[in-house]
């Protein structure tokens, strides 16, 4: 297949996804659609997108012509090196809040359903399972025979005690994610009913998939009494192709291949050795002497991949990644400031403080940042909408926002707000963390090359960093996401008056509102989110990211890449690359 | 002796004490938010005031203070916040044994460097061999620790691939697995460590050389060798023990840096990552641990004195 | 006897020491060596602008070049001319070990006099204090400070500063402890001066060699624990180059450019190492016993 015709293909089912009323809670799903022991394709993706989850780069990957196996046969260990971390402190689901623990838990720990590559979602311990005609009831059958690692059988009762464990917040932080779910009753060993107070279709594929959602993946119960809740969180029993069976704290993760897994063609290695490794050079030595074959955890460090690039004996696999990193400009200090941003654009342009905004979003020479601070492995922002996302990103954004690079322009904004040659100009504070502060130290070397004024950086803990944020109490911010796939994530989190990382710790008496409040974006955002065609859906998410490009909300900077990094050693097939994920069930060694 | 030993026992503990107070409310002066740190964006409201109750961060300061200090007597350090419930206690035990191996070998390296390094300046005084071993000495207490550890690493590591970078790996896993692990770490501690032990036994030891009981056992007409073995090393070693016992404890404890440089999870990390993330009951049971040793080791090497030099009685 | 007839007793002791500062540094070609070295790095402190070719803060996209013509160094991972950088955090380093050296000194000595010279309740709580101080190792102090005060170049200099005052408080005041017997002190106060008076005129200058030795020691220790705390992130600031934090930055890059990791390391330990050349001399000159320190 062709390129266009893949394009095509993929847009048709974009168009399918999100062709249903928001009103209905099915989503014009029927209960056919529902129940059976595969979620269809077509269903996956239009839950996908009622959950807000569904993007672009979902829907290509399981287009593509699966690549030519190379020979290999089963067996063998394969070492990976976990980046940019330097202990796994918990592996209970749970606890779990960072995508480096649920990358491995996945290999370890079962949910009812799991997500394939080709956006099927599919029983994981569930048989099959039907759906009540109004869409509140779901009963599911499990999988004769589960038993667990430490030899305990997984059935029905395992279920409920996962829920009544996960839907207390004094133990789960992942309450809410079953917050709808009004009870659960077990008919027999391997059955249990679901019932939820409002019918939500993406039930399925949220709650019950056991890696992003975390809140019904299943626990030993024998495991957690026997062990106690500190050492679950280091080694849990689970019911997955892997079973771990050596992991301290700050020390690696063995996982060894699971006997009495359900499916027995799976897994094909023998085991996995996790390490986390901490610090660039480690890591590129590690994988240059053969030490690891494989990489997980945090993103690459950039300055790695032209090196890894070079080497014959490394695949490096380049994506866009999802989430967008900005300069975030305190609308409530001077000489940054703007008391109101409901206003049309020219009347805006007239105040200072705005002007210095936008100057200081125009000097963003991004391109210089993204080969400088990010050795080229980046994607220039002009919104928080990215091109993971695909669909929805806005290529044209680089041209058409106001805040498109233009150092003259800059330049005369900030002599028009008073500040000519930067004369005058107060040194602000760039907060960054600590990982961060290289990034920072190249947007502060552009302000002054371009405006003549100095930023003065200043890294601080995240634990810091995060809370002066949340009370509005910085300068400048470098920051952004790192996980958005869906246009909501980009604009419902981040660019609404109500969005919760909008200074949701400030002042509400001497700050009416955090970063950022127009009335039309927020207008906007609740309407993309709820309309269901595809194109007249992306034409309000433009609308919406062009204008807070346009009346600075913050300066983008840019958007990630994902990287994949293997030796030649390691076969990914492609039902292994499912985005943000390693499982290690498919994967083979030559 | 008794009396002695009670008295300083007692003043150890107290100044423990004292150590554990201020600890308690000093980490809390610090900046930041532990839940922030932990939860980083994922965070509803709902979540952390759960998260709140259930680390007792909610409660009055003082009543923390206490609960907290209960939970000591019956050894219970209480469990980390970043870490999601692993105890204190067993964080503090998985670093230790990497923290004493470090030490324990740096230890070794630095005697066995220091031990002939001292004797033959010494003994050879004002020679080439005794200007040599000052010129090491001297370097080895100039070279910062960290620079040693990346020049090692970029020579043993980077280049001839002989040990690997980074890691630990605890005894079980084979001796040489550990051993590989702390070889370079230990060189880079160890060498500052020998300098100044060095200095230290070729000054006691010319003192000694110089001493009546000395030219006494020469005029018997014993050996040069024997002479230096049976008396003038002993006697030379005494003041050395104060520097190699506070030694000791700063190997424990001043690892930080080499320790963050080879990736290994030792006290000194685990009290920095702890400060970093704001995570409280891990900053006070590590500093707690730390001060401990070095209480401790001071008052061992009280003891010591006592034991070798007869000439010492404490009352 | 007169106030000035009691100063001139220690006239003879000055001049003798004059004359032997002369024999050790005349003879010790170390010492020779760390007063040359130091004082050219003074000197690259001193006339930072003038000597380095580049702004030291200035990005290019040369990144990691290799030392060459122009830059004699080579550059860093954002293309900064690794040499200026190098001799403009001389004067950090520099500036850091004898602004900390001071603090603790002043403050030190003065918490050591004043329990050696009074005793009873001034000396316990006194030594309570700096015996709590010595169940902490130095750098945890440090880095503990900092963290409580925020980075920055006065909260660095405070925070090494406040983790070296034991030292000075103790060796202040078992000298004071010693002092005190001697005759000129009991002179001193028969003919009724102040304690002050007795404290700074009589018994400190006495006191002062092995305070002096110790302080030349210090300020080695101080820039090492800079440049440490520096690696660690916890420095002067996120954009000074000192020489630790050059180094801490250079870490990721080392296999590509060596020189990273090898020239800032270079300078500390040439500074560090002409300090402690000065200080053992001077150990000499002064007559000071290690056990005295």
């Amino acid at each position: 297949m062709k390129n266009d015709d893949l394009m095509k293909r993929a847009q048709q089912e974009l168009r399918d996804a999100y062709d249903f009323d928001p009103r209905d809670p099915m989503f014009g799903l029927s209960r056919d659609d529902m129940r059976g022991n595969k979620i269809s394709r077509r269903a996956t993706l239009r839950l996908l997108a009622a959950g807000g989850a569904l993007t672009m780069a979902q829907v290509l990957p399981g287009l593509r012509p699966k690549p030519a196996m190379a020979a290999a046969h089963g067996g063998g260990i394969l070492n990976a090196a976990w980046a940019g971390v330097a202990e796994i402190t918990t592996l209970d689901p749970a606890q779990i809040g960072q995508v480096l623990q649920f990358q491995i838990t996945s290999n370890v720990l079962s949910g009812l359903m799991h997500i394939n590559n080709d956006l099927v979602a599919e029983g994981d311990l569930a048989e099959s399972w039907d759906v009540s005609e109004d869409g509140l009831v779901y009963t599911i059958k499990m999988r004769d025979g589960l038993t667990f690692h430490n030899g305990d059988v997984c059935n029905a009762d395992d279920v409920i005690f996962t829920y009544n464990r996960s839907s207390d917040p004094d133990q789960s932080r992942h309450s809410s994610v079953i917050a709808n779910v009004a009870n659960v009753e077990k008919l027999n060993d391997l059955e249990v009913r679901f019932t939820l107070k409002a019918p939500q279709a993406s039930f399925l594929t949220k709650a019950l998939e056991r890696a992003s959602g975390r809140a019904m993946t299943i626990v030993s119960r024998g495991a957690l009494e026997e062990m106690g809740l500190a050492q679950y969180g280091l080694t849990p029993v689970g019911t997955g192709p892997f079973r771990i069976t050596e992991h301290e704290l700050g020390g690696r993760v063995v996982l060894e291949k699971f006997e009495n897994y359900f499916d027995p063609e799976r897994p094909k290695l023998d085991g996995v050795i996790i390490q986390p490794v901490d610090g660039t050079e480690p890591l590129a030595a590690a994988i240059e002497a053969g030490d690891v074959d494989y990489i997980g955890g945090n993103p690459l460090p950039g300055e790695l991949v032209d090196r890894f690039k070079s080497n014959s004996d490394l695949t490096v696999d380049i994506k866009p990644g999802p989430g967008f990193q900005s300069i975030w400009m305190n609308p409530w200090v001077e000489p940054m400031q703007v008391a109101d941003f409901n206003k049309p654009l020219d009347e805006l342009k007239q105040e200072n403080g705005f002007k210095v905004r936008l100057a200081l979003a125009k000097a963003l020479d991004r391109d210089l940042f993204v080969q400088q601070a990010l050795f080229g492995n980046g994607i220039p922002a002009y919104g928080s909408i990215n091109a993971a996302m695909g669909f929805y990103y806005d290529n044209g954004l680089a041209e058409t926002s106001e805040q498109a690079f233009d150092p003259e322009g800059a330049q005369a904004l900030l002599a028009e707000a008073g500040f000519p040659g930067g004369e005058g100009f107060p040194t602000l504070r760039l907060q960054t963390t600590p990982n961060t502060r290289r990034a920072g130290l190249v947007v502060a070397n552009i302000y002054k090359q371009v405006l003549g004024i100095s930023v003065e950086v200043d890294p601080k803990e995240f634990s810091v960093g995060i809370e002066e944020f949340n009370k509005m109490d910085f300068d400048l911010r470098l920051g952004g996401s790192g996980g958005d796939y869906d246009p909501d994530d980009g604009l419902i989190d981040w660019m609404m008056t109500s969005s919760k990382f909008n200074g949701p710790f400030r002042d509400t008496a001497e700050m009416p509102f955090g970063f950022f409040s127009e009335a039309e974006v927020d207008a906007l955002s609740v309407e993309q989110s709820v309309t269901a065609d595809p194109e007249a859906r992306r034409a309000l998410v433009q609308q919406a990211n062009k204008l807070t490009s346009d009346k600075v909300c913050c300066g983008f900077l840019y958007h990630p890449v994902d990287i994949l990094v293997h030796s030649n050693r390691v076969n990914v097939p492609t039902e292994s690359r499912i985005p943000g994920l390693h499982d290690f069930d498919r994967m083979t060694l030559s | 002796m008794a009396t002695y030993l009670l008295r300083r026992l007692i003043g150890a503990v107290l100044v423990m004490l004292a150590v554990s107070t201020l600890v308690f409310f000093m980490i809390r002066l610090v900046p930041g938010d532990p839940i922030a740190a932990m939860l980083a964006d994922a965070g509803d409201a709902a979540t952390r005031e759960a998260m709140i109750r259930r680390l007792g961060l909610d409660q009055p300061l003082i009543i923390q203070f206490f609960k907290w200090f209960a939970g000591i007597l019956h050894g219970d350090f209480g469990a980390s916040i970043y870490g999601s419930n692993q105890p204190v206690s067993d964080i503090l035990l998985t670093a230790l044994p990497k923290t004493l191996s470090l030490a324990f070998l740096s230890f070794i390296i630095a005697i066995v460097i220091a031990v002939p390094a001292g004797i033959i300046s010494a003994t050879r005084k004002n020679t080439a061999a005794d200007t040599s071993v000052s010129l090491f000495a001297f370097l080895g207490l100039s070279m910062p620790d960290f620079w040693l550890a990346i020049l090692l690493i970029i020579i043993f590591a980077a280049n001839l691939q002989w040990l690997p970078a980074i890691g630990y790996q605890p005894l079980s896993a084979g001796f040489w697995e550990w051993l590989s692990h702390l070889i370079l770490p230990a060189i880079a501690i160890g060498t500052g460590f020998s300098a100044i032990i060095a200095r230290m036994i070729r000054s006691s030891m010319l003192e000694v050389l110089q001493a009546d009981y000395m030219r006494t056992a020469a005029s018997k007409g014993l050996t040069q060798r024997v002479i230096l073995i049976r008396h003038a090393l002993p006697n030379a070693l005494i003041p050395v023990i104060t520097v190699i016992g506070i030694a000791f404890a700063l190997l424990i404890s001043g690892a930080v840096v080499v320790e963050n440089v080879f990736s290994i999870k030792g006290l000194g990390r685990v009290l920095i990552q702890g400060i970093q993330n704001r995570d409280y009951p891990v900053v006070q049971g590590a500093v707690l641990l730390v001060s401990a040793f070095f209480v401790l080791s001071n008052l061992v090497v009280d003891l010591l004195y006592a034991v070798i030099d007869p000439r010492i009685r404490y009352s | 006897m007169s106030d000035a007839s009691l100063d001139s007793v220690d006239i003879p002791a000055v001049a003798k020491r004059r004359s032997r500062f002369r024999a050790v540094f005349s003879k010790d070609r170390k010492a020779q060596f760390g007063v040359v070295v130091l004082g050219l790095f003074v000197l690259a402190a001193l006339l930072a602008p003038l000597i380095a070719p580049y702004d030291p803060n200035e990005m290019t996209l040369d990144m990691m070049g290799a030392p060459s013509g122009s830059h004699l160094l080579g550059t860093d991972d954002l293309g900064r001319d690794l040499f200026s950088r190098i001799v403009w955090g001389t004067q950090i380093s520099l500036f850091v070990g004898v602004a900390t050296v001071t603090l603790s000194l002043v403050f030190g000595v003065l918490l050591g006099v004043l329990a050696g010279y009074y005793g009873g309740w001034i000396d316990m709580i006194i030594m309570r204090y700096i015996d709590l101080q010595w169940a902490f190792p130095n750098f945890i102090i440090a880095v503990y400070l900092v963290a409580v005060f925020g980075t920055g170049l006065l909260n660095v200099i405070v925070a090494i500063a406040l983790a070296f005052l034991d030292d000075f408080a103790r060796i202040a005041r078992s000298m004071v402890l010693t002092l005190k017997q001697e005759q000129f002190v009991d002179a001193a106060r028969v003919q009724g001066f102040s304690d002050a008076r007795i404290m700074l005129r009589h018994i400190l200058p006495n006191a002062m060699a092995p305070i002096i030795v110790q302080a030349t020691v210090s300020v080695s220790y101080a820039i090492l624990g800079e440049a440490s705390l520096s690696f660690l992130g916890l420095g002067v600031s996120a954009d000074t180059p000192t020489w630790g934090l050059i180094l801490s930055d250079g870490r990721s890059f080392i296999s590509r450019a060596w020189w990273l990791g090898i020239f800032p390391g270079l300078a500390i330990m040439l500074v560090v190492l002409s300090i402690n050349f000065i200080g053992d001399a001077l150990r000499d000159a002064l007559d000071v016993r290690e056990s005295d320190l």
